[in-house]
């Protein structure tokens, strides 16, 4: 019995220990990455969002960047932004990606993934649809090029909305 | 998927992709983008094919020599589909072990087809050196989405050569789960092949009979009325012959699971199941009838049971450290010829630069001996039912230590070049060399060199 | 079927591949158990979607591997299909 007590306790206080972790990171305040997506969003209220995740190792994010860069050339001037958030652990890389294929609109860099933990993003690329008034109304996981007439119908939709 | 940089317009690239649509029927895409409003750039991304070739050279040391070339195209489609496409060629030159024994003698064999005989010199393993055979084979496996988090692919095979054709097809559902940390896959494969060897299908036990056109050694004359060719003695050879031609199915069916561990490090699960049916034996192969002195007395064709049920598991990791990226691997194999195996192999592959790497590899192998194997027949046992001398279905291990050098050319492209060392060590599973037998090496090693050049473009 | 039967006549080096198998199976069934405690989050996919960290890193030295040890010895196939990579659409 005395073997094991020691060994209790010192169990007991990592668990403890870890616990506390836990609870200092879930009520962290929010990161530099998620403050700058917060600013961009609150300064193009009004407008219609794209908000898009993507990495240079996607393949489909690399078929995306061309839709995309059209996308914002023909809706610009109806209110309609694109805002990408870019998750690649190395900036480099993300950089590099950039050279082979421009990107012409915003890019938040997101190293650690805390814009994608706080949206929930079940895969990659991701994009979300944000309306004038700022909430969600669609969310797309994955880039397929068949589906580019459904993506632009859906946000000339939004952007027809008052 | 790497961006092409292509310095010249007219290239190899260009050229296979516009063949490989004119045999699908399909224009190439490139040729409509004038046509195209939206940028050129997505259009070739869209349609371009990606080609990987391969030749690669094995050369026993005194026995068998093989060259085999490969081309794969593979192109993905709008839809998420990917078509491969694999074109191979080899050729097989050289000498096989027949089964028979080594003796303190000359031996005198008859060649598979009849015609013309070769000897074997005191003290040296059998060897036939009839195999000179060219075998094309084409794949076609389509793959694509099926559903959500489903994927199924299809595919062909067929493969040709002098004296054999086999026919496949395959298919395989894949279901991804856990934000596709784990995928489960089943597949299934069914193979039917055909084998019509020169000199027919010999009848099991029976004797190797004698050469009955020996001034016709390598068989070029065989439509030759000459009169020096032995009727009687073609007639004889027949009496050996069972039937011209022969087959066999096989059916596979594996169940794969594969799990993310965390960013580094991923593993796969297999269990598999395959059963074939048929002739499985080698129509080329032989075992000595040997008296108690070890001495020859006669040559039996071999027999094999006419089916055979494998099964095997396999376990493999990927684990990627700062730099490196290592894969080991381990199967087991067991089936109801009992012989069982272990294969363990492993690869480094270590990053020189930006644009190289290097990657050594070690692979060890080892089986144990078909119940049915033995290295020769004694005159004073009953002949039994099965029996094969062929030492790949004997005990044996095996071993491989290669190195592969990998660059990324300026244009994009990717060059390797690999080289390895295989060597293969048949043991003794307990069988007594009676007399002159134990005087000679029955289990001869066997060493190769395997040598190759690859290219994607 | 004998499922996992060792035979006795394997030399020396069979105790520590008897070692490997069965660690490898209990990894596996710990595996199967915890699955859904283990993994990644879908941006944290970038050494996975590696061409080095594909299962079948090489097609083609597989298929021509393949041919070769099936021709010289008694085994073959067991390797898979499925599941890495970038795990993207």
């Amino acid at each position: 019995m005395t073997k094991i007590l020691p060994k209790l306790i010192n169990t007991f206080a990592v668990l403890a220990l870890l616990l506390c972790l836990l609870l200092v990171k879930n009520t962290q305040a929010m990161s530099i990455p998620e403050t700058k997506l917060q600013q961009t969003l609150a300064e193009h209220r009004g407008q219609v969002v794209y908000l898009d995740f993507w990495a240079s190792w996607c393949g489909p994010c690399r078929k995306s960047f061309p839709w995309m860069n059209d996308m914002q050339q023909k809706y610009r001037d109806q209110g309609f932004v694109i805002i990408s958030v870019n998750l690649d652990a190395d900036k480099t890389l993300a950089t590099e990606f950039l050279l082979g294929n421009p990107a012409n609109f915003l890019v938040i860099y997101d190293p650690e993934g805390d814009i994608a933990q706080q949206f929930n993003i079940q895969g990659m690329p991701s994009s979300l649809l944000i309306d004038k008034q700022g909430n969600v109304q669609q969310a797309h996981t994955g880039f397929f090029t068949h589906k580019v007439k459904l993506y632009e119908t859906q946000l000339m939709a939004l952007l027809a909305v008052k | 998927m790497q961006l092409n940089h292509k310095k010249t317009p007219i290239n190899i690239k260009a050229a296979l992709t516009i063949a490989t649509s004119a045999l699908l029927g399909t224009l190439p895409v490139i040729a409509n983008a004038a046509d195209d409003t939206t940028t050129p750039a997505k259009a070739q991304q869209e349609s371009s094919w990606d080609f990987e070739s391969a030749f690669l050279y094995y050369s026993e040391s005194d026995r068998v020599s093989a060259a085999e070339a490969v081309i794969s195209a593979q192109k993905t489609f709008e839809n998420e589909a990917v078509l491969n496409l694999k074109l191979t060629i080899d050729s097989l030159t050289g000498a096989s072990a027949t089964g028979a024994a080594a003796q303190p003698n000359v031996q005198t064999f008859t060649r598979p087809s009849g015609k013309g005989s070769y000897q074997t010199q005191a003290g040296k393993t059998p060897l036939d050196d009839t195999f000179k055979d060219t075998r094309v084979q084409l794949n076609a496996q389509w793959t694509q989405p099926l559903a959500e988090n489903y994927t199924g692919s299809a595919g062909v095979h067929i493969s040709k050569e002098y004296d054999y054709l086999s026919l496949g097809v395959n298919g395989n559902l894949a279901y991804d789960f856990n934000n596709k940390n784990s995928t489960f896959s089943v597949g299934l494969s069914y193979f039917q092949d055909t084998f019509t060897p020169e000199g027919g299908i010999p009848v099991a036990f029976a004797s190797m009979p004698s050469a009955y056109d020996n001034d016709d050694e390598y068989g070029i004359d065989e439509e030759s009325e000459d009169e020096t060719v032995n009727s009687a003695g073609k007639t004889a050879f027949n009496a050996t012959r069972r039937t011209d031609s022969d087959d066999k199915t096989t059916a596979d069916i594996m169940f794969g699971f594969t799990q993310v561990i965390n960013r580094r490090m991923i593993t796969q699960f297999n269990y598999s199941y395959s059963k074939v049916d048929g002739y499985l034996s080698d129509p080329f192969k032989m075992l000595s009838l040997v008296n108690s002195e070890g001495i020859a007395q006669d040559y039996l064709y071999e027999n094999r049971p006419d089916s055979r049920v494998k099964q095997s598991v396999f376990a493999q990791t990927k684990y990627h450290f700062e730099q490196n990226v290592i894969d080991i691997s381990y199967r087991y194999m067991w089936d109801d010829w009992a012989i069982d195996s272990h294969t363990i192999d492993s690869r480094l592959r270590i990053p020189l630069s930006r644009n190289s790497y290097i990657e050594p590899h070690f692979r060890f192998y080892q089986q144990s001996a078909a119940d049915f194997y033995q290295p020769f027949l004694a005159q004073s046992n009953a002949i039994p039912a099965f029996a094969s001398a062929d030492y790949r279905i004997g005990e044996m291990s095996a071993y491989t230590l290669g190195v592969k050098y990998g660059m990324k050319l300026s244009d994009g492209n990717d060059l390797s070049f690999r080289l390895e060392y295989y060597r293969q060590e048949p043991k003794s599973s307990g069988h007594q060399a009676p007399g002159a037998l134990a005087e000679v090496d029955l289990y001869e090693s066997v060493d190769a060199i395997i040598a190759q050049v690859s290219y994607s473009f | 079927m004998k499922i996992f039967q060792v035979k006795k006549n394997y030399f020396n080096a069979d105790l520590p591949l008897q070692i490997i198998k069965y660690s490898l199976l209990s990894a596996a069934i710990f595996l199967a158990s915890g699955c859904s405690s283990l993994g990644v989050q879908p941006w944290e996919r970038d050494l996975l979607a590696k061409e080095e960290m594909a299962l079948t890193s090489s097609a083609i030295d597989s298929a021509l591997d393949d041919h070769i040890y099936f021709s010289k010895e008694a085994s073959s196939g067991g390797k898979g299909f499925g599941g890495g990579g970038c795990g993207c659409n």
